[in-house]
């Protein structure tokens, strides 16, 4: 009961970062309509900077620094990239967003190495233990900020200008323009908006129980993807709860491996694409996706 | 218009990109020592030597996963033969080329030295020696692999420098045991890649299971997996008494900041690769300095305080890391191999071959373990150090001198 416990907090922590990275997945695509391939590497971008700036700025400054120049990174993609190809089939887009992703992963990679870099994060190392159930302080305070973060977000598409202008845009572009409302800004905002979220996430996945800033970071945006997928590509409630479950059953399965053994070592990898597979069968656009309805 | 626009666009990416990529790749010569004695009239060379000058080919990561080691390997090898000549004639010049680990980069890189190297002084990479193995041994080339995998060991002309990794993590296992840090009967966990590095490693740990009746979780991850938290988990509910590592230094981090996290106090045991200075950096320092041990070939650097005041002022800023104890006891074995080709009058590829192949009982005055000799499908050495991390340069300090386990002669042989 305590390693299932213990398990269940670990994924729902996972699955609070992975959520994170599945909303700036989710809004972009509202926006723009473009699935953002390059969003693992701007994740990465963030961890960087995080890591190289905290020395000379402490702590809290590296982060601001952090999260500003992932912002500012994404709205430059989309400036100068995206914003140019308004009008472009979403496949060419998207072909687009790995040729970005390629190009910035290459020089982080580089620059990265294979040595590990530290970001002093306050709590360090230390843990929260409650009842025989551990979890680190970091992803402890992972949970707290993402929930905060993820309220605010709510709160904003629901209630501002940007979200509900946003929200017109994404169910029809002409009309929203019609109406006076700039899609071009609406779009940047929403890029902004990914780049700060996915810099938060990164803060976290650089934290314990993992490692330092190292290439393979880049790797957990991948796995966030299944749960933007599954969700439903167009709800952000649904990136929330992709998030969640894609964190759970992925720690799951690798704590119970033994138990699975008949499917092999290394299951934990694949259950994200799994529970991604078998949602999309029964619900083709995701848990809260929209469904498209095509008259014959 | 779109479409123009969209072109230009495409050009543009297209333009950064085989610029990104085509600043990875670049070409570095290390120069060699002071001039030479009389030229040796009387050697036979073929490929590679010209005049007084023998080159040797590096094919190193400087960017890719592994860029960090690579750099270190490098830099090994190029304090070695700065200082250094072949039979008192030949300084050594270094072809140094980046595959960023990636094969086809390195089978790209090697043909187009092909033709200009006697031999291989480093191949960084299991994936990339093996590539390169089938043209290795039709060029007759003698390579030093900075890996220490079984398979390695069956290639012609390809020195693995230490013990394999099954028999370095079974001698692990015997430090455990002599320290009483283990008991027969026990039960250990064992993280460990998927591939020929992990389940080679896995393989001493079977070994040392069945022949002291331990009872072994096995656990297998991908390298891009980094949050160890589950399987420890596992791990702690099953009462592992020891964790054993072929992982890369990251999943070490996250295992003992896991292991710290849920209460588990058991020590750690990992091969060479599983750890890296800057992890004493990091939130888990303190807990690998009271639980890391590292088997594994290399000296650390607290060894040889010298070499050490040579190399930071050599490569100021850079971390000794023991990839440079490493590369610098690569240049040793070259040396005497090469040295051994001159002293018989050949200094062809076959005749450096030949050399290589009658080298026995390899000494580099405790850089790297003693190697008994390459004999395919053997491991070159039964011996490995069991260093532990400390404030250090390097972060290793030594635990127990070079020493051979119990089961290490009979892995040893076992390769198939």
């Amino acid at each position: 009961m305590t390693q299932f416990l213990s398990l269940l907090v670990n994924g729902i922590s996972l699955g609070t970062i992975y959520a994170l990275i599945a909303l700036g997945f989710v809004v972009i695509f509202k926006a723009s309509e473009v699935v953002n391939f390059a969003h693992g590497s701007l994740l990465l971008l963030g961890a960087y900077v995080i890591a190289v700036t905290s020395d000379a700025l402490g702590f809290l400054g590296a982060v601001l620094v952090g999260v500003a120049v992932t912002a500012v990174a994404a709205v430059l993609v989309e400036r100068l990239v995206i914003n140019r190809l308004r009008g472009a089939p979403v496949i060419s887009l998207a072909i687009v967003t790995i040729g970005v992703d390629i190009i910035i992963l290459t020089e982080l990679v580089r620059r990265l190495g294979s040595d590990i870099l530290n970001v002093p994060h306050p709590w360090a190392g230390e843990s929260i233990r409650f009842a025989g159930v551990g979890i680190s302080l970091n992803r402890g305070v992972a949970m707290v900020v993402a929930a905060v973060l993820i309220g605010l977000f709510f709160l904003a598409f629901k209630y501002s200008n940007w979200g509900v202008a946003m929200r017109a845009s994404a169910e029809d572009g002409e009309t929203a323009a019609l109406m006076g409302i700039k899609q071009g800004q609406v779009s940047a905002l929403a890029w902004v908006v990914a780049g700060v979220l996915a810099a938060v996430a990164a803060l976290f996945l650089v934290g314990s129980p993992t490692p330092g800033v190292s290439p393979t970071v880049y790797a957990v945006a991948l796995a966030a993807f299944p749960a933007a997928i599954l969700g439903g590509l167009d709800s952000t409630g649904g990136a929330l709860v992709g998030g969640l479950l894609i964190g759970i059953a992925e720690t799951l399965a690798t704590g119970y491996q033994d138990e699975m053994l008949f499917l092999g070592r290394g299951f934990g990898t694949v259950v994200p694409y799994i529970v991604m597979l078998v949602i999309l069968l029964v619900r083709p656009s995701g848990l809260f996706g929209t469904r498209e309805l095509t008259r014959v | 218009m779109t479409r123009r626009r969209a072109l230009r666009a495409a050009t543009a990416v297209a333009a950064i990109t085989v610029v990104a990529t085509g600043c990875s790749t670049r070409a570095e010569d290390a120069g060699g020592g002071g001039g030479g004695g009389a030229a040796a009239g009387d050697v036979a060379t073929d490929v590679g030597v010209e005049g007084e000058t023998i080159n040797l080919g590096v094919l190193t990561d400087l960017t890719g996963v592994f860029a960090a080691l690579g750099n270190d390997i490098t830099n090994g090898n190029r304090l070695f033969w700065q200082d250094n000549q072949v039979c008192d004639t030949y300084d050594v010049n270094l072809n140094v080329q980046d595959t960023g680990y990636v094969p086809q980069n390195g089978v790209q890189l090697y043909s187009a030295m092909q033709d200009s190297v006697l031999a291989m002084q480093q191949t960084i990479g299991s994936p990339i020696n093996t590539a390169l193995a089938p043209e290795y041994e039709a060029d007759n080339i003698v390579n030093f692999p900075s890996a220490w995998s079984e398979t390695l060991t069956l290639i012609p002309g390809t020195g693995v420098l230490g013990a394999t990794y099954d028999v370095e993590i079974a001698n692990g296992y015997d430090y455990l045991f002599d320290q009483g840090l283990l008991a027969e009967g026990d039960t250990v966990g064992h993280i460990y890649f998927e591939g020929e590095y992990g389940a080679n490693g896995l393989e001493g740990s079977q070994a040392v299971a069945e022949a002291r009746g331990l009872e072994l979780i096995e656990a297998q991850i991908t390298p891009q997996e980094q949050d160890m938290s589950a399987i420890v988990s596992q791990f702690a509910a099953a009462g592992v008494n020891a964790i054993v590592l072929t992982v890369a230094p990251g999943q070490t981090a996250s295992v003992a900041v896991a292991a710290q996290a849920q209460g588990l106090d058991v020590p750690i045991l990992g091969s060479n690769p599983v750890f890296a200075p800057g992890l004493l950096e990091g939130p888990a320092a303190e807990k690998l300095k009271e639980d890391l041990y590292v088997a594994g070939p290399i000296a650390p650097w607290d060894q040889f305080p010298e070499l050490l005041e040579q190399y930071q002022a050599e490569f100021p800023g850079a971390t000794p890391s023991l990839g440079a104890v490493f590369g610098y006891g690569m240049g040793e074995v070259m040396k005497q191999v090469l040295d051994t080709a001159c002293e018989n009058g050949d200094l062809t590829r076959e005749g450096v071959l030949a050399a290589f192949n009658e080298l026995e009982n390899v000494d580099t005055g405790g850089l790297i373990v003693p190697i008994g000799g390459f004999e395919e499908g053997q491991s070159p050495s039964l011996q490995s150090y069991i260093a532990r991390p400390a404030d250090v340069p390097g972060g290793l300090t030594i635990a127990a001198e070079p020493f051979e386990g119990e089961l290490a002669s009979d892995l040893a042989s076992e390769a198939d």
